[in-house]
């Protein structure tokens, strides 16, 4: 073997043994969720034990974790499908006022980075005042607010991959401002705007702050949820890993959607990987 | 902007320059006027009456005693602010704070850089091998605080295992203060390094390769091509990762609150945390979002200082 394989070779097996070991926490808690009690609380490093589903089972149909899934994603799928509308005609507009848009963009930067703890207070007096406390709409509102920012930034630099020429070609055609956003720009854009409501799906699906500040027993997200259930008495060990395995797995699947576009959507559009 | 699959010279040569630089390619952008700005206006009035309007609110709220759970509320102006200022619980966790999201940061950057360069040099696998890596980054946060939480149980978490296995007796990862401090920065860490090695690698891989060749030609090794070559290129998306990650760091909540919340005692109690604790556990109110106030300022006066610095160093980079 040459010189430069073999590196590649150590440089892959490196890589690799970082990567599983990396793993190793998300793994465990795998293997904690399909074993028996017996098996878990072990102090052995044996590899071996009889693996059972009946932990996932209970999660999934005896307690109440159908109802959290349904409020996380009645939640989610509400605050992309406001948040992607308003946010993708701002962002168009701001890709196409090129100095003016930058104290606006700036401005929300500065909205995506202050502490959410900081809203999190307000919401929870004005949400107690007007009685909105525990309801979806409330929840909505403040998930929706809170993914402006990352919206707008993502599907700005989308739009700012479209010739200007196309633009003055609609207005010279006859288009008025809004046939040319929604004739000419948006199926342009339109792979961007899949990546953005995936990601603005994620970013709904786990947050958790805002959602433990505003939530109640009927509107409680699979994140409080997990948080409470997993935090509550380790004689539960089995049946919190299975919860919290159970609520990761979609996020697989939005990750192998992503793929190629993880790069971008992770840093805000400001990196086209 | 950068675009690793574009090669050609003149597009990367610009894009290691400014990756956040608004983009301008034709003069009519700049002259574009059109009583069309309506589209700005659904989200200006979502963002008003969600965003700036509670956050006013919270400034309001500052100025008043306010327990909701008494319901006692009597405007005290800036009482709760001089109150915070001369408070060693404030003090003690901002520095906490700042202890903890340096070392984390800095641990995330180095490791990042070391990855990411790792996986520049490596010709095969690099995709598949991204996506694994970046799964702690990517899982639901509570979700990755509790597999870590498991993970640094006493007595049966895996690591406590292998170590006992290895007849080390264990540290007391959650009850001792500076453990606990160390587990935060390693589940913080755990989190983050993902992020910051796939944004360093997607920049490496924007490096115009007839540059590195000729650094490679007259001799440079491995790690004098990385420190000479590959880091002054990519010098603006280091500064933006690392702006990133300090923001995000310094309000970082989820992982603290499931796997010490705040505990033993305040050893890990970041501003974050203890705004929450006396907002939502004490129910006082107005000192909360007075805490909340004055976080926000620590992190704008950040912010501005490190806007001001990548302007100074690099033309455009925000």
């Amino acid at each position: 073997m040459s010189r430069k394989a073999s590196l590649q070779l150590v440089l892959f097996v490196v890589l690799c043994g970082f990567t599983l070991l990396n793993l190793l926490p998300i793994t465990s808690a795998i293997l904690t969720s399909v074993k028996q009690p017996i098996d878990a609380y072990s102090r052995s490093l044996s590899p071996w034990f009889e693996p059972t589903l009946e932990f996932h089972r209970q999660v999934w149909l005896e307690k109440d974790f159908p109802r959290f899934l349904k409020n996380s994603a009645i939640i989610s799928i509400a605050t992309v499908t406001i948040s992607l509308s308003i946010g993708t005609m701002a962002a168009y507009q701001l890709s196409r006022m090129s100095v003016a848009a930058r104290p606006i963009l700036l401005g929300l930067l500065g909205m995506r980075m202050f502490p959410h703890i900081l809203l999190a207070i307000p919401f929870f007096v004005l949400a107690q005042q007007s009685g909105l406390s525990d309801t979806y709409i409330a929840m909505i509102l403040a998930f929706v607010a809170i993914n402006q920012p990352f919206t707008i930034w993502l599907m700005r630099s989308f739009f700012a991959d479209v010739p200007a020429e196309l633009y003055e070609a609609a207005t010279i055609d006859g288009c008025s401002p809004w046939q040319t956003f929604a004739r000419i720009a948006l199926p342009i854009v339109r792979p961007g705007l899949w990546v953005t409501a995936l990601f603005g799906l994620l970013l709904s699906y786990n947050e958790f702050l805002l959602a433990l500040v505003l939530s109640g027993p009927r509107t409680k997200t699979l994140p409080v949820a997990i948080a409470e259930f997993g935090g509550e008495d380790i004689s539960y060990w089995s049946l919190s890993a299975a919860a919290a395995i159970g609520i990761t797995l979609p996020i697989v699947v939005f990750v192998t959607l992503l793929q190629r576009h993880l790069v971008r959507g992770l840093s805000f559009g400001a990196v086209k990987g | 902007l950068i675009t690793p699959a574009s090669r050609s010279h003149s597009e990367r040569v610009q894009s290691t320059r400014s990756p956040l630089v608004v983009q301008r390619r034709s003069t009519s952008r700049v002259f574009y006027t059109d009583k069309s700005s309506l589209f700005l206006l659904p989200s200006a009035l979502v963002l008003g009456s969600v965003m700036i309007y509670p956050l006013l609110y919270a400034f309001y709220l500052s100025l008043f005693h306010y327990n909701i759970g008494s319901g006692t509320r009597s405007l005290i102006g800036l009482s709760n602010y001089s109150f915070l200022l001369g408070d060693t619980r404030f003090w003690q966790s901002l520095t906490r704070t700042a202890g903890i999201v340096a070392t984390a940061v800095g641990l995330e950057f180095c490791l990042g850089l070391l990855i990411a360069y790792g996986l520049y040099q490596l010709k095969y696998g690099t995709r598949a091998l991204i996506v694994f890596l970046l799964m702690p980054n990517i899982i639901t946060p509570v979700a990755s605080a509790l597999f870590l939480r498991w993970f640094f149980m006493p007595d049966f978490g895996l690591i406590n295992v292998v170590l006992m296995n290895l007849s080390v007796s264990p540290p007391d990862w959650f009850g001792d203060a500076s453990w606990a401090r160390l587990t935060i920065v390693l589940a913080d860490a755990w989190q983050q390094t993902p992020f910051v090695t796939l944004v360093l690698f997607a920049g490496m891989n924007t490096v115009d390769q007839s540059i590195t060749e000729a650094a490679r030609i007259d001799g440079a090794g491995t790690f004098k091509l990385l420190f000479r070559i590959m880091v002054p290129s990519i010098r603006p998306l280091i500064l933006f990762v690392l702006a990133i990650r300090l923001m995000d760091s310094f309000r970082f909540f989820d992982q603290i609150f499931v796997l010490t919340a705040g505990g033993p005692g305040t050893a890990t109690e970041t501003l974050t945390m203890y705004t929450y604790t006396s907002a939502f556990r004490l129910l006082e109110i107005g000192e909360a979002s007075a805490l909340g106030v004055l976080t926000l300022l620590i992190l704008m006066a950040i912010t501005i200082l490190l806007i001001r610095f990548m302007y100074r160093e690099e033309r455009g980079a925000f």
